[in-house]
């Protein structure tokens, strides 16, 4: 079978700027592949190249095995949604819509018929009427959605499509998003920078760092098993705590002064005064609290680190507590090269020193 | 920038109001202050800078503020909306044709009284003919500068070149049409005759003759033919160029483009009638005396002039301007004191040497500052024996209006070859209702 | 009254009193004078509607209303065509095109006057660069298409066709402020239209265009506003009206030569009137224009620009 989309050492510069440095990416044939970053790290530019809008300045580019690198947008048979000012205003909602169709030389009517499809598609058949001033944001979005829709491009492009929307909306729209994408099945390129946005609606996440991906797997992996420091960071929220090998926490089987080593905020487990022997102590600094958890800031042996506990069970600020890891929730990085060490099975509990 | 503008002249306005305040009734140096708007050429106001100059030498303490305008045009309108905005200069410089509207308004000081009470100016000093077409019911509202009159200027080395005698005294329109039809010529120096096969299409290198199409060029030859241009010069009512001897110079002059011997409307907009001269592409033209200025600068042919040519009798048409003092000066007799020697000897004299004037003062006329000897034109003393057969053109306050009118249906008949009936009908409707306001305003 | 809105009257007032005092006034006063028999020399008489009477039989006046309106038709649209077309031309970055903008603006930096005399000399029938360049290659006289070179002075047709042509090379203010309006545009507009495949046209007439559209009404009603004035300096200095009878005279001459050359300002007054009347008709009747086909869709009446 071949991938919906695939890009082998794509590089992308423009003016002085290297936007992408050698990026490999397959993405199955329905598939919704989640592109996730900090800013800057290239994700609009990784879409740019897909879309055809930034010529590639190495590398290839194939839709459904169509080597696309060299062809125009227009001939690429791609959709794109974008962050903001998907629409065009001085159109009805129908017309946004019915615009790639117009284009491509559809007539009115056909046009017109199409559009309120697609319209029903994402629940907006009620506004075709409407010009884009007279929406509210997250009409904006559906319709623009609709607009992509409407037709049947092999590849569907999300530039952060719901980063203008307010979080409930957020959370909303991107349920609706996996909906239609599992009603359609159609390959689908999605950018954010918000990792639950990802973790919730990715068949597949990318993580991308500086221009290139550092990681391309499911959210269960990019969670569990994060292939580099800067993955493991990036995802979570907080993201992963990192000391170093020889500080207050231990992995025995790795070498102490070559690893960081990360545990998640959700696997620090703090007890007692601080006099079990359970862990190494910490001072509590801060307690922020979140609902039902609460994240606990703790100075351990000059290390900042942070607890995600149950808010009912926190300590208060200047409590002394043990900070309790197992084993199996530590993660070890290469201190150069900051990638995943495969840890050994087995290996010993954390100790104090 | 305009702003600034603005504010400096607030500025002065107040400092002029405190020192003239501060100084006292009987000690006002503005007194011996004198405003004179005059437009003209570069050259002219050069000129009249000099009169000024000289006059603040000549009487000391007296100061001339020059206030110079681009154009005979913009001169009306500077008068007339400084007269409306209370500050009006005390003289101004005016062609008698546009007089008129400031005389029958009583915009202007007249000046009988003072001249009869002066020293140094007398009435018969000056050419009555200059005297009475500024003088409006008894009064004499202004003193004319100067009296000069159409004569035609003639490239004499293109006549000696062709061997065709020089102009005299007393030729004939037909005369002068002969002379242009001889000295037409192509680049080879062959003639070149509208209308004959074996010339048609040739580029004419040199045109005989350049006259403009205007009322104030027609109405001279119109009197020497007898006849005249309104039905009443003292209060017109109508153009009477339906008259027999109307008529006829009419024809004859609207013929000039059909023979050929003048430039066409495109040769004329490429270069007018006094640049082509200059040139020497032009043998005869017809003109006042102001272009003769500029012309003492040709070098490369010699010119002269010549008396008008006539019909009947010979008949000239007055171009004259003169100094008027408004109403509304309030340094009368400062103004007065520097007319008289702007019309002295000295000061006409002065103006004389510029070349562009015919001046108003008989003796100065007389003198070798008018008539030059050794400078060209050599013939300056016909631009005198014509003075006798002067007229000038109806006092009414439309004129300028009239002139215009007249020009725009005059230049599409002298080009575009017009039927000479309808030519004289469309004169007439195109003026009827301005000879009617004009009437009305009196 | 709120404080905000007292501040902002507050602030306003500067330039309401300039506002009042400089055009309101005047113009009152002008509309007045209409009414009137005035030279500025002597008092003035009232003479009721004689001087619009007299308006309407004037030949100047009528042969003026004409001309001021063809030149409106013409002059307006071609215009705003060329300005838009070299905005857009010139709103990419590429080699030259400082040098290029700066070109498209730099007639209308030319004080009016030293570009109607500088006209006189492009558009001498002879001598003129104008027809010079159109007789390169021609032969007999003629130009290298064959016609006769335009009488640009004289003949009524070219004259004309000389003063739109005049008008044509100061579009630097309406070109600046449609390539600021195209910059301003947002680029997802575009490639949302390159993703479509559509090809240049499309891009302009669905893209470019309709998002202009707010912008160009505003300039073609402004420019329709000045028009009737802006033939006013390269008639008084390169035709003065002519060729005669009236072929290049349009209303602001008529009034000029009423006003300061007859010292006919009641008269004249009257004339203005009459310009104010067919600006305002003109106005009227392109705003109704928009309106309804704002209604339909056609143009951006109801659009937004991005951001709102």
């Amino acid at each position: 079978m071949t991938a919906g989309l695939s890009l082998h050492g794509v590089h992308l510069t423009r003016g002085a700027v290297t936007a992408l440095r050698g990026v490999d990416l397959v993405v199955d044939r329905g598939e919704l592949l989640v592109v996730l970053g900090p800013s800057g790290a290239g994700k609009s530019s990784l879409l740019r190249a897909i879309a055809g809008l930034d010529p590639v300045t190495g590398g290839t580019v194939k839709i459904g095995g169509r080597d696309v690198t060299g062809l125009r947008p227009g001939q690429r048979n791609v959709s794109m949604v974008f962050q903001s000012y998907s629409l065009l205003p001085h159109l009805t909602v129908a017309d946004n819509i019915a615009f790639g169709h117009r284009i491509r030389g559809a007539d009115r009517r056909a046009a017109a018929a199409r559009a309120a499809q697609a319209a029903a598609t994402v629940g907006c058949q009620d506004l075709l009427t409407r010009r884009p001033h007279q929406l509210s944001g997250g009409e904006r979005q559906r319709v623009a959605l609709a607009r992509v829709l409407v037709r049947e491009p092999d590849v569907f492009l999300l530039d952060e499509p719901l980063a203008n929307l307010d979080a409930g909306l957020r959370t909303r729209m991107r349920t609706e998003i996996r909906a239609v994408h599992d009603r359609l099945g159609a390959t689908t390129v999605y950018v954010t920078h918000d990792q639950s946005e990802a973790m919730a609606l990715g068949d597949r996440i990318a993580v991308l760092r500086d221009g290139r991906i550092e990681q391309v797997d499911t959210p269960d992996e990019v969670w569990h098993r994060p292939r580099t420091r800067h993955v493991a960071s990036f995802v979570g929220a907080p993201g992963m705590n990192l000391l170093p090998g020889d500080g207050p926490l231990r992995l025995p089987g790795v070498q102490a002064s070559a690893v960081e080593l990360g545990v998640r905020p959700e696997h620090v487990r703090l007890g007692g005064d601080g006099t079990t022997r359970d862990g190494p102590p910490g001072d509590v600094e801060r307690v922020e609290v979140l609902g039902e958890d609460a994240l606990v800031h703790v100075r351990l042996g000059g290390h900042a680190l942070i607890a995600r506990v149950p808010a009912r069970t926190r300590p208060a600020p200047g409590d002394r507590v043990t900070v309790g890891v197992a084993e199996e929730h530590l993660h070890a990085f290469d201190l150069v090269t900051g990638e995943r060490i495969p840890l050994p099975a087995g290996a010993g509990r954390a100790a104090a020193r | 920038m305009k702003r600034t503008v603005a504010l400096l002249s607030l500025l002065t306005m107040f400092t002029a109001t405190a020192v003239t305040a501060g100084c006292g009734a009987d000690a006002d140096p503005a007194a011996d202050t004198v405003s004179l708007l005059v437009a003209g050429t570069p050259d002219e106001l050069a000129a009249y800078r000099t009169l000024a100059a000289e006059y603040e030498k000549a009487s000391p303490g007296a100061t001339v503020a020059l206030i110079e305008a681009s154009s005979a045009k913009d001169l009306m309108t500077r008068v007339s909306t400084s007269i409306a905005g209370n500050a009006a200069p005390d003289l101004f410089l005016i062609n008698y044709r546009t007089f008129g509207q400031f005389a029958t308004k009583g915009a202007l000081a007249p000046m009988t009284a003072r001249l009869a009470a002066s020293g140094s100016l007398h009435d018969k000093d000056f050419y009555p003919q200059a005297m009475g077409a500024f003088r409006w019911r008894g009064e004499q509202m202004c003193l004319p500068q100067n009296i000069s009159s159409l004569a035609v200027y003639y490239n004499r080395s293109l006549f000696t070149k062709y061997q065709v005698p020089e102009p005299v005294a007393g030729w004939h329109w037909n005369d002068m049409v002969a002379v242009a039809q001889a000295l037409t010529r192509d680049a080879n120096g062959r003639t070149v005759r509208a209308g004959e096969p074996e010339t048609a299409g040739t580029p004419v290198a040199v045109h005989g003759l350049g006259i403009t199409p205007e009322l104030i060029r027609l109405a001279p030859l119109i009197w020497s033919n007898g006849g005249d241009i309104v039905d009443d010069p003292n209060a017109p009512t109508r153009l009477t160029l339906d008259t027999p001897q109307a008529r006829q110079v009419l024809q004859d002059f609207l013929e000039l483009p059909k023979i050929g011997v003048v430039p066409s409307d495109v040769e004329m907009e490429t270069q007018d009638h006094e640049a082509r001269f200059a040139a020497g592409k032009l043998a005869m033209f017809v003109s006042s005396r102001r272009v003769t200025t500029a012309f003492r600068a040709i070098t490369g042919f010699e010119w002269d002039v010549a008396p008008l040519p006539q019909y009947q009798s010979p008949a000239n048409i007055l171009h004259s301007d003169a100094y008027c003092m408004t109403k509304a000066s309030s340094h009368q007799d400062a103004a007065w004191r520097f007319l008289e020697y702007a019309l002295s000897d000295p000061g006409a004299a002065l103006m004389a040497r510029t070349g562009r004037t015919v001046p108003s003062r008989t003796s100065v006329a007389t003198s070798p500052a008018f008539l030059s000897p050794g400078t060209s034109p050599a013939r300056s003393q016909i631009f005198l024996d014509t003075i006798p057969t002067l007229r000038a053109v109806p006092t009414i306050s439309t004129w300028p209006e009239i002139e215009d009118a007249t020009g725009k249906v005059l230049e599409n008949a002298f080009f575009h070859g017009d039927p000479l009936d309808k030519v004289i009908a469309d004169l007439d409707t195109a003026t009827r209702a301005v000879f009617q306001r004009g009437t009305a305003a009196r | 009254m709120s404080r905000d809105r007292r501040q902002l009257l507050l602030m306003l007032t500067p330039y309401l009193v300039g506002l009042v005092v400089l055009v309101l006034l005047p113009a009152a006063a002008t509309m007045a004078m209409a009414f009137t028999e005035t030279d500025l020399i002597a008092g003035s008489r009232l003479v009721g509607w004689d001087n619009f009477v007299e308006l309407t039989g004037d030949p100047a006046v009528r042969a003026a209303v004409g001309n001021s309106l063809s030149y409106l038709a013409v002059s307006v649209p071609l215009r705003l065509v060329l300005a838009v077309g070299l905005a857009l031309l010139l709103h990419r970055r590429a080699r030259a095109v400082g040098t290029a903008r700066a070109a498209v603006l730099l007639p209308g930096a030319v004080p009016e006057l030293a570009y109607g005399l500088l006209w006189l000399w492009l558009l001498n029938p002879i001598q003129g660069p104008v027809n010079q360049l159109l007789m390169l290659g021609g032969q007999g006289g003629r130009t290298m298409f064959g016609s006769l070179p335009p009488q640009w002075l004289t003949d009524p047709e070219d004259a004309r066709a000389g003063i739109v042509l005049m008008s044509l090379f100061t579009i630097g203010e309406t070109f600046v402020i449609v390539l600021t309006a195209r910059l301003a545009l947002p680029p997802e507009a575009y490639e949302l239209a390159e993703l479509e495949g559509a090809h240049a046209g499309q891009v302009l007439r669905r893209v470019t265009l309709p998002l202009l559209a707010p912008v160009l009404t505003v300039l073609v009603v402004r420019d329709t506003l000045l028009s009737l004035q802006a033939s006013f300096v390269p008639t008084l200095v390169v035709t003065n009206g002519g060729p005669p009878p009236y072929a290049t005279t349009y209303l602001s001459l008529v009034l000029y030569q009423d006003a300061f050359e007859y010292l006919r300002y009641g008269y004249a007054a009257a004339v203005a009137a009459l310009m104010l009347a067919l600006t305002a008709v003109a106005v009227l009747i392109q705003w109704r224009l928009l309106r309804r086909w704002a209604s339909r869709g056609l143009v951006g009446g109801q659009a937004r620009l991005p951001g709102n």
